[in-house]
C-alpha cells in the first residue's frame, strides 16, 4: 500500500515536473510558447481595451457634471452640526488643567482653523447686510466677512489659550456647508449642558445666533473665500475645586423650520453631542 | 436431503399437525419475522445536518463563525459596538439553513415517490398450526412451519418441499432465468439451488400445489443473502456529484486564496486584523455563489419530473445527469428488449415454412390446407391454458391468462385467428389428460370429437420437435397422410434448423384418431398405466414462438450507436435466442460478423479467424474461464456484444469490467438477482413493471414502461442537462468576479465600499436564481445524440475555459461595467472619482460628521452611509442589467444567439427582466431608482453581447483553431 501511495507521489511529481516543463512539446506550464505568446498578446490588447472602454466612459460621464454645483443634492437635505477641534478619541474633550501638553494640540487646531477669520484675511470680503439671505447671481460670487470678535471670549484674541488653561475650554459648532441650503426663520445654535449643576454654559456671539448672511452656500469653485459662520460654546465649571470634571453637552440647531435637528438615525443631523473632561 | 423423518427432528416440528402456537411465537421472537430487513437507511438528521456541511456550506459557516469573531473583538473594544457583522453572521447561517432544508426537501420528495413504491401488499402465507390450516402474514412465518402452495401463491419464504403435485415455479427473480421449473420432493442436486426439492422466497409457483416445510426465514434466505451482497457493493459517487465536487472545490480554492492573499495584502497595508477580517468575510460571500447548489438541485428535479413524464423515474437526482454521460449500457433481453410476451412467430407444414404474425394482419399465411385445420384443431386442444373470465371486452393480446408464456402465446394465436378458443374445447370434450413434464417432453389430451358422425377419440399431442417425430410414423402433407419418409425426414430437420436458428422456440405437433373398435365411446383412458398408444401418430406440423422485440427498440439502438453508446446484451438466455434477438434489433448490426459467423462463412476453424469481427457471442460457461484481462480485451475488441447464459454474478463482473474501461455504464435489471448489478452500475436502472422490490430499491432510475427506447430519451436529457448545468453555472460564476472587484479595488485604493455583502446575497440569492433556472430549460444547441459520451475525467463540467472565459473575460466587462455606475453615483451626487480614492479611512469614520465632498459640501457619518447604500444599489444594478446580457450569452455556447432564437425558452428574457424589476423596487433603498442608472451599464452590456458573439462567430468559423480550444467551454 505504502509502496503504491509512493510510486504515485513520485508520479505526481513527475507529473508536475512535465506540467512545469514539457521538454517534447516545448510547454512551459502546460502552454507553448508561442501558445503563451498568443495569450498574453490577447489579454494586452482585451484588457487594453477594456481599460479605454472604461476610461472613455469615465470622462464622457464627468464631463456630464458641472464643475461648479453637483448634479443631485438630494441626500443632504439639512446639514449637520460638527464641532471643532476634533478630540482624537469619540467627542471626548479630555484634558489636564495643568498640563499644557495635554490640551495644546487642541489650540493649536483652532488656531490653524481660526487663521481665515483673522480680520487680515477678512479685508478683501464683502460685509454683507445683517439678517437677510445673501443670494447672489454671479458671475463672481463674494464671501461675507465673520468678524472673530464676534466669538469674543473664545476667539482667541484675548485669550490665545481658548480657555483651556483655565479650564474653561472653548469648542466651535459649526454647521455643515450644503450648497444653496437657505435656512428660514432665525436659525441659532442651542447648547444645554446636561448635568446643569456642574456647568455653565455661554454661548458667542450671543444666544448663538447664526446670521442668515452667510447662506446660500455656492461651492468650493465658485464662493472662493467663504467663511462658514461658527458659534463658540465656553464651558465653565462650577466647582473648580474638585479634581475632575465633567459635563456632557448637547448642541442644536433651533429656530429655523427647515433645519432638521432630529433624526433618530443620523445622531448628527443638526445635533451634536460632546462631552468635556478637564482634571486640575 | 435429509429425509422427512430427519426434517422433523432437525426443525422439530410434525408434518402433519405442524408447530403449536407457543412453539412458532418462540421461534418468530428468536429469529424475527419473515421479512428482508430494508436497506439501511441514513437517519433523517445525519441527511439533513450533510446537506448543512456539504459543498459551500462550510465556507459559509467559516464567514458566519468570522463575523461574530469580528463582532467579538468589536466588542471588547467598544461596547456599543455595531450589530451589523452579528446580522451578517446570522444572515449567512440562514443562507446555509436554508439552501440546506431546499436540498434536503428536494431529496426527500425524490425519496417519497419512491416510496410509494416500496409499499407491499402484506403476503399471506397458509399454514399449519396446531393441526389446523390457518393464514397468517407470511412475516410471522417461522423455521419449521409447514405450508401449502398453490398456483399463483409467491412462495412465502425458502421451503423444502414435501409433497408435490405438478409444481412448477418461476425462479425469474432469482436466477434470471423465465423458463418455468417443475418441483418434487426429491433430493436432486447438492447444490440448494438446482435442487428440486426447494421453493425459494419470493419465487412464484406458477402452477400445481405444494406442501413444505420452512427452512430459511428473512435474511437467511437465498433472496435475503443476495439482497445483503447488493448492499455491501458500495454507492459508486455518481459523475455529476463528482463534477459539482470539483466545481465546489475550484471555486472553494479561488474564494479561500484570494481571500487569505488580500488578508496578507490588508494586513501589510496596516489595516487592522478585525477589518481584514470582514474584508476576508467578504471575499468569501462575493466568490461563493451562494443560490447555485439550490439552482442545481432544482434544475435536476425539474428534470427529473420531465423524465418521469417519458417514463423515467428517477430515484436519485444525480441520476438524470449520470444517463447522459453513459457510454455503456448493459441491457437485459427480456422485457427491456423483448415484449415479454410469447408470440407464435412462424408456422411449418406443407414442408413450407409460413409466418403467422398477429399483431398484424393474421391471414397473410394460407388457411386452406387440410393440414391447418388438424394443426389449429391441435394447437387449440392440446392447451392448458385459460383465459382469465371477465376480460370480453379487452383485445385478446393483452388479456390476462392462467398458464406458461408459451401455452399463452399459442392460446392467443388460436383465439386470434380461430375464434371462440373455450367454444371449441367444449365441443371437443377431453376425456384424459398428461401434462408437459421434462422427462416426457411433450403434452397429450384425449377428446371426443365435435363432429357427431365420428366416433372416434383424437389424441393431440405436441411438445419438443425431435421427440414428436420419433412418435410418428406418417406426416400430414396438404391434409393427406404419408408416410414418414427420410426426405421429409430432412425437410422437417432442415425447416427445425432454420426456426431454431432464428431464436425461437420451435414445438412439434402430431395426432392420432384412435380407431373406434378399439376404443369405443366408453372407453375410459387411463393416464397412469397409458392404456392408449402414444406411437405411430401422425405429425403435422410445427410451431415456433419467440419473444419478439419491442418495436422501439431498433430505433433506440441505432440512436445509442450514433451518440457512442455501446449497446450490450447481458442475458440469461440462451446463446442463439439472444444472438436473433441482438440481431433484429441491431446490437449486432446486420453487416457485422461474430468469430463464429466468419469461421462458418470461409468453412475455418474457430481458432484461424482474424480478430477483425466486430460482434461477439460470449456465453456464461466462457466468461466464468476469462481472466480479467482477457474480459478487458474482449470488452475494448468488439463493438457489439453479446452475453449469454450469464449467472448475477457474472453481470456483476460485466459491470466492473466495462468501468474499468472508464466506462460509465447503465445496467438494466429487474430480477432480485440484478441487484448487485444495478448498485454497482454508475446507474441501475430497474423495470417498473416486471422489476423486483429489490431492484428497485438498488437501482436509480426506474423505467415505467420497461421500454429500453425510454432509456435513450434518458440518455438526451441527461446529456442536455449537463449543457444546460454548465450554462447555468458560467451564468453564475460571471457575476462572482463583479462581486469580489469590490473588495479588492476597496482594500487596494481604499474607496467607500461599493457593494455590501448583503446586496451580494440578495443578488445571489435572490434576482439571479430564477434566469440560472431558465438556463435549464434552453433547448439542445445542436443534435446532442450525435456526439460521443463525454469523457469522465476530460469533459469537464466545469473546465479552465468556462471559468477563465466567466471570470476573467465577461465577469471583468460587468465589474467595469459597475463601477462606472457605481462611480457615476457618486459623483452626481458630489464624490468625483478621485476624490473616492483613499477616502475609505475618514469615509468609515463615525466621529467625521463634517466630511467635506468634491464640491465643499460637508457630510455626517450617516448622509455618508446612506450614500454608501445608494452606492451598493447602483453598483447591483450595473450588475443586474449586466446580468442581463450574461443571461442572454449563456444561452447558447457555440450557435449564435439568433440562431438559437432569443426567446425560444419557456423562461423568456421579457419575463426575466420584469422580475429582476420587481426584485430592485423591493431593495431597501428606493431612492437610488433613478431611472438614469439603469442605463448606464447598458453599453457594458451590449459590448458583452458583441463580445460574446464574435467568440462564437469564430469559434463556428475556426474549429479547432486557437481560439476554439480556448473560448468554447
Amino acid at each position: 500500500m505504502t509502496k503504491k501511495e509512493k510510486k504515485s507521489f513520485n508520479q505526481s511529481l513527475a507529473e508536475w515536473k512535465l506540467f512545469i516543463y514539457n521538454p517534447t512539446t516545448g510547454e512551459f506550464l502546460g502552454r507553448t510558447a508561442k501558445s503563451w505568446g498568443l495569450i498574453l498578446l490577447f489579454y494586452l490588447v482585451f484588457y487594453g481595451f477594456l481599460a479605454a472602454l472604461f476610461s472613455f466612459t469615465m470622462w464622457a460621464m464627468l464631463q456630464t457634471l458641472n464643475d461648479e454645483v453637483p448634479k443631485y443634492r438630494d441626500q443632504i437635505p439639512s446639514p449637520g452640526l460638527m464641532v471643532f477641534p476634533k478630540p482624537l478619541t469619540a467627542l471626548d474633550y479630555s484634558f489636564t488643567v495643568s498640563d499644557p501638553e495635554s490640551y495644546q494640540g487642541y489650540i493649536e487646531d483652532l488656531r490653524k482653523f481660526l487663521k481665515p477669520y483673522d480680520l487680515e484675511e477678512q479685508k478683501n470680503l464683502t460685509a454683507c447686510p445683517d439678517r437677510a439671505l445673501f443670494e447672489q447671481k454671479g458671475p463672481v460670487y463674494s464671501a461675507c466677512q465673520f468678524p472673530l470678535a464676534l466669538l469674543q471670549a473664545c476667539s482667541g484674541v484675548d485669550d490665545p489659550e481658548f480657555g483651556y488653561s483655565r479650564g474653561n475650554p472653548c469648542v466651535l459648532v459649526k454647521m455643515n456647508r450644503i450648497i444653496g441650503l437657505k435656512p428660514q426663520g432665525e436659525p441659532r445654535i442651542e447648547c444645554i449642558s446636561k448635568s446643569e449643576n456642574t456647568a455653565a454654559l455661554s454661548t458667542y456671539p450671543p444666544n448663538g445666533v447664526i446670521d442668515l448672511k452667510y447662506f446660500p452656500y455656492y461651492g468650493k469653485k465658485l464662493h472662493v473665500s467663504y467663511l462658514q459662520p461658527l458659534v463658540a460654546v465656553q464651558v465653565s465649571f462650577n466647582a473648580t475645586s474638585s479634581t475632575v470634571n465633567e459635563v456632557t453637552v448637547e448642541c442644536k440647531i433651533d429656530g429655523s423650520p427647515n433645519l432638521k435637528n432630529q433624526d433618530d438615525r443620523d445622531k448628527f443631523l443638526g445635533r451634536v453631542v460632546f462631552k468635556v473632561t478637564a482634571r486640575a | 436431503k435429509l429425509s422427512i423423518k430427519e426434517l422433523e427432528k432437525k426443525y422439530g416440528t410434525n408434518i402433519i399437525t405442524g408447530l403449536s402456537s407457543t412453539q412458532a411465537a418462540e421461534l418468530l421472537a428468536h429469529n424475527g419475522p419473515n421479512a428482508l430487513t430494508p436497506p439501511k437507511e441514513t437517519p433523517e438528521i445525519i441527511k439533513f445536518l450533510k446537506q448543512m456541511v456539504g459543498g459551500f456550506s462550510l465556507l459559509l459557516w467559516i464567514g458566519a463563525v468570522l463575523c461574530c469573531i469580528a463582532y467579538g473583538i468589536q466588542y471588547s473594544m467598544n461596547t456599543s459596538a455595531s450589530l451589523d457583522n452579528v446580522y451578517l453572521g446570522c444572515v449567512l447561517a440562514l443562507v446555509v439553513i436554508l439552501t440546506g432544508i431546499f436540498a434536503y426537501y428536494q431529496e426527500a420528495k425524490s425519496t417519497n415517490i419512491m416510496a410509494t413504491f416500496n409499499k407491499m401488499i402484506p403476503q399471506q402465507a397458509l399454514v399449519i398450526r396446531d393441526s389446523e390450516k390457518k393464514k397468517i402474514p407470511a412475516e410471522q412465518l417461522v423455521v419449521g412451519d409447514i405450508v401449502e402452495i398453490r398456483g399463483g401463491d409467491r412462495i412465502p419464504a425458502d421451503v423444502r418441499l414435501l409433497s408435490v403435485q405438478g409444481c412448477k415455479v418461476d425462479n425469474s427473480s432469482l436466477t434470471g432465468e423465465s423458463e418455468p421449473q417443475p418441483r418434487s420432493s426429491e433430493f436432486t442436486h447438492d447444490s440448494p439451488l438446482e435442487t428440486k426439492n426447494i421453493g425459494f422466497y419470493s419465487t412464484t409457483c406458477l402452477e400445481g400445489t405444494a406442501t413444505g416445510m420452512v427452512i430459511n426465514t428473512g435474511d437467511r434466505t437465498i433472496i435475503g443473502q443476495i439482497a445483503s451482497l447488493a448492499s455491501g457493493v458500495g454507492n459508486e459517487k455518481t459523475p455529476i456529484a463528482i463534477e459539482i465536487q470539483h466545481f465546489v472545490h475550484i471555486v472553494a480554492g479561488v474564494a479561500v486564496s484570494i481571500g487569505i492573499l488580500f488578508f496578507i495584502i490588508a494586513v501589510s497595508l496596516k489595516y487592522e486584523v478585525l477589518d481584514s477580517i470582514i474584508f476576508l468575510i467578504g471575499i468569501i460571500v462575493a466568490n461563493v455563489p451562494e443560490g447555485l447548489l439550490a439552482t442545481v438541485t432544482v434544475t435536476l428535479s425539474l428534470t427529473a419530473k420531465r423524465m418521469a413524464k417519458k417514463n423515467c423515474l428517477v430515484k436519485n437526482l444525480e441520476a438524470v445527469e449520470t444517463l447522459g454521460s453513459t457510454s455503456i449500457i448493459c441491457s437485459d433481453k427480456t422485457g427491456t428488449l423483448t415484449q415479454n410476451r410469447m408470440t407464435v412467430a412462424h408456422l411449418w407444414f406443407d414442408n413450407q415454412i409460413f409466418i403467422a404474425d398477429t399483431s398484424e394482419d393474421h391471414s397473410i399465411f394460407d388457411q386452406s390446407s387440410g393440414t391447418w385445420a388438424s394443426l389449429s384443431k391441435i394447437i387449440t386442444l392440446c392447451n392448458r391454458a385459460e383465459f382469465r373470465p371477465g376480460q370480453e371486452s379487452v383485445p385478446i393480446m393483452k388479456r390476462v391468462v392462467v398458464g406458461d408464456a408459451s401455452e399463452t402465446a399459442l392460446l392467443k394465436f388460436s383465439e386470434v385467428i380461430l375464434g371462440d378458443v373455450m367454444e371449441i374445447r367444449k365441443r371437443n370434450h377431453k376425456v384424459a389428460e398428461i401434462p408437459f413434464n421434462s422427462t416426457n417432453k411433450f403434452q397429450l389430451s384425449i377428446h371426443k370429437t365435435d363432429d357427431p358422425n365420428d366416433k372416434r377419440f383424437l389424441m393431440v399431442m405436441k411438445g419438443a420437435p425431435e421427440r414428436i417425430l420419433e412418435k410418428c410414423s406418417t406426416i400430414m402433407v396438404n391434409g393427406q397422410e404419408q408416410p414418414l419418409d427420410k426426405n421429409t425426414a430432412e425437410a422437417f430437420h432442415t425447416a427445425y434448423m432454420e426456426l431454431g436458428g432464428l431464436g425461437e422456440r420451435v414445438l412439434g405437433f402430431c395426432h392420432l384418431y384412435l380407431p373406434a373398435d378399439k376404443f369405443p365411446e366408453t372407453y375410459t383412458f387411463d393416464v397412469d398405466t397409458m392404456n392408449f398408444p402414444t406411437s405411430n401418430l401422425c405429425f403435422v406440423g410445427l410451431l415456433s414462438m419467440i419473444d419478439p422485440p419491442r418495436s422501439t427498440v431498433p430505433d433506440a439502438v441505432t440512436k445509442c450507436r450514433s451518440a457512442g453508446i455501446k449497446v450490450i446484451m447481458v442475458t440469461g438466455d440462451h446463446p442463439i435466442t439472444a444472438k436473433a434477438i441482438a440481431k433484429s434489433v441491431g446490437i449486432i448490426s446486420a453487416n457485422s460478423e461474430t468469430v463464429e459467423d466468419i469461421a462458418k462463412r470461409l468453412h475455418i476453424a474457430v481458432e484461424q479467424v482474424n480478430k477483425d469481427a466486430k460482434a461477439a457471442v460470449v456465453t456464461g460457461m466462457e466468461l466464468k474461464d476469462m481472466s480479467p484481462e482477457q474480459l478487458d480485451e474482449l470488452l475494448t475488441n468488439y463493438s457489439e456484444i453479446v452475453f449469454a447464459r450469464t449467472s448475477p454474478q457474472q453481470k456483476l463482473i460485466i459491470v466492473e469490467g466495462c468501468q474499468r474501461q472508464n466506462a460509465v455504464v447503465a445496467v438494466t435489471g429487474d430480477g432480485v438477482n440484478d441487484s448487485p448489478a444495478l448498485k454497482k452500475a454508475d446507474i441501475g436502472i430497474a423495470m417498473g413493471i416486471a422489476g423486483s422490490d429489490a431492484a428497485k430499491n438498488a437501482a436509480d432510475m426506474i423505467l415505467l414502461d420497461d421500454n429500453f427506447a425510454s432509456i435513450v430519451t434518458g440518455v438526451e436529457e441527461g446529456r442536455l442537462i449537463f449543457d444546460n448545468l454548465k450554462k447555468t453555472i458560467a451564468y453564475t460564476l460571471t457575476k462572482n468576479i463583479a462581486e469580489l472587484c469590490p473588495f479588492l479595488i476597496y482594500i487596494i485604493a481604499g474607496l467607500p465600499l461599493p457593494i455590501g455583502t448583503i446586496t451580494i446575497l440578495f443578488i445571489d440569492l435572490g434576482t439571479d436564481i430564477v434566469p440560472s433556472i431558465a438556463l435549464a430549460y434552453e433547448k439542445a444547441e445542436s443534435d446532442i445524440m450525435n456526439r460521443k459520451p463525454r469523457h469522465k475525467k476530460k469533459d469537464r463540467l466545469v473546465n479552465h475555459q468556462l471559468a477563465i472565459y466567466s471570470y476573467l473575460h465577461i465577469g471583468l466587462m460587468q465589474a467595469v461595467g459597475a463601477f462606472v455606475v457605481y462611480f457615476t453615483v457618486y459623483a452626481q451626487e458630489g464624490f468625483k472619482p478621485s476624490f473616492l480614492i483613499n477616502i475609505r479611512v475618514e469615509w468609515e469614520n463615525s466621529n467625521v460628521n463634517d466630511l467635506e465632498d468634491s464640491y465643499g459640501q460637508q457630510w455626517t457619518e450617516y448622509q455618508r452611509k446612506y450614500l454608501e447604500w445608494t452606492g451598493y444599489t447602483a453598483f447591483f444594478v450595473g450588475i443586474m442589467v449586466q446580468q442581463i446580457a450574461d443571461l442572454i450569452i449563456r444561452k447558447t455556447r457555440r450557435n449564435s444567439i439568433f440562431q438559437q432564437g432569443l426567446f425560444r425558452s419557456p423562461l423568456p428574457i421579457g419575463r426575466d427582466l420584469a422580475l429582476s424589476l420587481d426584485a430592485f423596487r423591493l431593495i431597501v433603498l428606493p431612492s437610488a431608482s433613478r431611472p438614469q442608472y439603469w442605463f448606464v451599464a447598458v453599453p457594458f452590456a451590449i459590448l458583452i453581447w458583441v463580445y460574446d458573439e464574435v467568440r462564437k462567430l469564430f469559434i463556428r468559423l475556426y474549429p479547432g483553431s486557437w481560439w476554439d480550444k480556448n473560448m468554447y467551454y
